[in-house]
């Protein structure tokens, strides 16, 4: 499962380089969008601490090298959570993109 | 807390899940010593308590103080035909009482299961709040 949620940050995390060049020409100098991008850029590398940080308490409790489970649950409820949240950011930008881009001019 | 604060609530429980679960680990100390005549000392085995306390003075966590033993009388059996009974015949035994420690085992899981409750319904209630995304 956490590979998978893994496979989806980096996904996740290839768009903002998409998206950010675009924003910056059509906003031209002063865009506050790209500033978005680049704070979600920040959250994005959060999210895939924690992620990795649910994947290392998976592995350790796996192999056996740690035996507390509740630091497990605690990690990937974490992970969980803020991965939510990043879906559903990511979901309403490209939705704005969306829409900024089917404006008729 | 700063901005993190939305893992609070995940902490906290956590911390109680936790901590009920050391709980659980010395209930069943004692109650697998309830008849250890011997632990060490030349004594029978004394009865562990947990002592709980927070983690700081505001919102926080709990986490286990100290495991202290009772001090408490040890129970005095009549059993002449024991290795270990005095001249009257007496057996020193733990001052474990199973029926106490029943107890403490139905508060102990009981609170483990309020703590993991707890955690449930914080994920659920931040689904919640994500919802309000879409």
């Amino acid at each position: 499962m956490t590979i998978n949620l893994n496979a989806n940050v980096g996904s996740v995390l290839a768009k903002p380089e998409i998206l950010t060049p675009k924003a910056g020409n059509a906003a031209g100098q002063k865009s506050d969008f790209a500033n978005t991008i680049k704070a979600i850029e920040k959250h994005i590398s959060k999210v895939d601490d924690l992620q990795s940080s649910s994947d290392m308490a998976i592995k350790d409790l796996l192999t056996g090298k740690s035996e507390d489970i509740t630091s497990v649950i605690s990690a990937v409820a974490k992970a969980d959570m803020s991965f939510k949240l990043l879906v559903g950011v990511r979901n309403k930008l490209i939705e704005a993109y969306k829409q900024t881009m089917n404006m008729p001019l | 807390m700063e901005v993190n604060n939305t893992f609070g609530p995940i902490d906290i429980a956590i911390s109680g899940l936790h901590t009920q679960g050391k709980w659980m680990e010395v209930i069943s100390s004692n109650v697998a010593n309830a008849r250890t005549t011997d632990a060490g000392k030349g004594e029978p085995y004394r009865r562990l308590e947990v002592m709980f306390k927070t983690e700081g003075e505001d919102i926080s966590s709990v986490s286990i103080d100290e495991i202290v033993p009772d001090m408490s009388d040890f129970h005095k059996i009549l059993d002449p035909g024991n290795p270990n009974a005095d001249a009257q015949g007496y057996v020193l035994m733990p001052n474990v009482n199973l029926p106490i420690e029943m107890m403490n085992l139905t508060v102990a899981k009981r609170a483990y299961q309020a703590n993991a409750a707890v955690l449930k319904r914080y994920q659920q209630m931040v689904e919640t709040a994500l919802e309000l995304l879409r």
